[in-house]
């Protein structure tokens, strides 16, 4: 229990915890290097050979260590590695930290020999740490660092860990945790999985040079389609200008523009249902637009001047209602309906009416005027016998 | 006692599986050997320093450690070459597992053998798939590079649950915990055995539970 603990122990459990912070410190930094690692064995333990695992002392890292204590070791305490590139762009990969977790019940496996067991068990998290910097992402980004590319830098502070700067989908692993008379100890890392600079982050203008108006919502297919009813739509106004386009090519020359309203609506409603051919008419697929239905016969009438009865079938805009949840029963139904309708047998009579340019209306004229004696003589005898002209 | 027992179920290429399994028990053995021990009086030893290296793997995206020895290195090797070229070679299924197992030995009585109690156990059952292209060999060298990762995490989780572990011991006792073959290292003292095609309990502990209940009925 901490109460029981002895000065002694005490002031052992504090220097072990901070070697243990120090080794950390140099392995992280060391496998952040960019280089492959290779310590001897020793079969003789030196001063500075702490948990008999051979981490050697870097100084730089060494004084950033004792820079970041200023002294006396606190907890937590974390290093942060980040990359940065030659533009001067800078991302977090990753912040180990070590931290101490204030034990408030007694320990179970409270032993006499303690302290053995705490220092060999910070061996074992120190081969762990060693272990574990070796598979995270920053370990392969590391050595592929260059002076022409990017390098990894390394930054210890003493406070809670900064993980706001891991950016989204940061992964935590559990390096490993050491119960002590004091409390748990725990070795952790959170690192980046995102690994795309956003141009946000950048100091620097580098952004594309957009054409304000390409992404103007008035052009595009959704806006038409939902505004047709009100808008005059022609060809060129659904012909999308480049971003980087001359603008004054953009027009379309007088000639290419096609006069016919119908069919440029067809053309800037590719998104619609596809045409469906029948007998080498488009039966446009137009659903809310009653306009079609008027259109559609009055071009008729001036193409088919002839069989007015049989045009119908043929130039009537087939409406299909494309009923959003109905199924696809209705619709044929409808259709079906409407098929029936449409494809009632003309008259007979109305089939053998000659037209005006077949029928000679001089001859007819001639007949009439032979007949007139006949249709004064009907009109005298309808005279004569009625009684009011008496 | 019942050993502990791990269990990792890979697939791979042919070419990936010296790397792979060297990965896992070279992880395992890092964490499972310590320093030599020199005593200098009865009672009284001081452990040498532990020593790593960096191996980056050829066919698979993956860098491990492994203690800087090269004859615990070549033993590894000579046995998972081994099982590589039975998993590998014609006759065989493409199925196997290998097998690291640490054993504590049992002081001999008289006449008889020393006993081995094995107390861990790391497995590892391997199934081969063969790639056409390049594109799948890519795939696939980043897609096991991940899953070792996986595995060494794991392997990492476990070594600081501080389970049972021997006693450390005297030094007439010394070799019946530790290997004390080598030079440069003291691991715990291991072996490793394969088996092809088709699992198989560990053959070790089986054999143990047999003679633990041969010698209940003696008794």
């Amino acid at each position: 229990m901490a109460n029981k603990l002895s000065n002694q122990d005490r002031k052992e459990l504090d220097k072990f915890t901070k070697f243990l912070v120090f080794k950390a410190a140099q392995i992280i930094v060391q496998s952040r290097l960019g280089e492959k690692v290779s310590t001897q064995c020793k079969p003789q333990t030196t001063g500075t050979d702490w948990f008999n695992l051979a981490v050697p002392d870097l100084s730089d890292v060494l004084d950033e260590t004792k820079k970041a204590f200023n002294g006396e070791l606190s907890l937590p305490v974390c290093v942060e590695i980040s990359l940065h590139t030659v533009d001067g762009d800078k991302m977090v990969l990753e912040c180990w930290y070590v931290g101490i977790i204030p034990r408030f019940f007694q320990q179970r496996d409270s032993s006499i020999r303690i302290m053995p067991t705490v220092y060999n068990r910070m061996g074992i998290l120190l081969k762990s740490l060693v272990s574990v910097t070796r598979v995270t992402p920053a370990y392969k980004l590391s050595r592929r660092q260059g002076s022409d590319s990017y390098v990894i830098c390394y930054r210890m502070y003493v406070d809670e860990p900064q993980l706001h700067n891991l950016g989204d989908g940061v992964k935590h692993v559990r390096v490993g945790q050491i119960c002590t008379p004091i409390g748990t100890l725990q070795l952790s890392l959170a690192y980046r999985t995102k690994m795309t600079i956003s141009p946000t982050q950048t100091g620097r203008d580098n952004t594309i040079i957009l054409k304000s108006d390409h992404f103007n919502t008035n052009l595009s297919p959704r806006h038409t389609r939902y505004n047709k009813i009100e808008e005059n739509i022609s060809l060129s106004d659904t012909m999308k200008i480049g971003a980087f386009a001359d603008t004054k090519k953009s027009m379309v020359e007088p000639e290419l523009i096609i006069p016919n309203i119908q069919f440029s609506k067809l053309f800037s409603e590719k998104l619609s249902p596809p045409s469906v051919v029948v007998e080498n008419e488009v039966k446009s697929t137009l659903k809310e637009d009653a306009s079609d239905h008027q259109n559609g016969n009055s071009q008729s009438d001036k193409r088919t001047p002839t069989i007015t009865m049989m045009s119908t079938n043929d130039d009537f805009i087939m409406v299909e209602l494309k009923t959003p949840f109905a199924s696809v029963n209705a619709n044929s139904e409808l259709s079906m309906f409407y098929q029936e309708w449409q494809a009632a047998p003309p008259l007979k009579t109305f089939n053998e009416v000659p037209t005006l340019a077949e029928q000679d209306l001089a001859k007819q004229l001639e007949t009439f005027e032979s007949d007139m004696q006949t249709y004064d003589d009907v009109l005298k005898s309808l005279c004569s016998q009625s009684p009011n002209n008496n | 006692m019942n050993a502990r027992s791990q269990t990792f179920e890979l697939t791979m290429e042919g070419r990936q599986v010296d790397e792979a399994v060297a990965s896992i028990f070279h992880t395992v053995l890092f964490h499972r050997s310590l320093g030599k021990f020199f005593y200098t009086a009865e009672g009284s030893y001081s452990v040498g320093t532990v020593g790593y290296t960096d191996v980056d793997c050829d066919f698979i995206d993956l860098t491990y450690v492994c203690c800087t020895s090269n004859l615990l290195d070549q033993t590894i090797k000579k046995e998972i070459s081994g099982f590589s070229e039975m998993l590998r070679g014609n006759e065989g299924t493409g199925m196997g597992q290998i097998s690291l197992e640490f054993f504590q030995k049992k002081p001999s009585r008289w006449l008889f053998q020393p006993e081995c109690i094995p107390w861990e156990v790391w497995t590892i059952r391997l199934e081969l798939i063969t790639l056409n292209t390049e594109d799948e060999r890519q795939v696939c060298r980043e897609k096991v590079g991940e899953l070792l990762t996986d595995k060494i995490l794991y392997i990492t989780e476990v070594m600081n649950r501080h389970d049972y572990l021997p006693k450390m011991p005297n030094q007439s006792e010394l070799e019946l915990i530790f290997d004390t073959s080598y030079q440069d290292v003291q691991p715990y003292l291991f072996k490793m055995h394969y088996s092809i095609s088709g699992p198989s309990t560990g053959t070790s502990v089986g054999s143990t539970m047999k003679k633990l209940i041969r010698e209940t009925l003696a008794l």
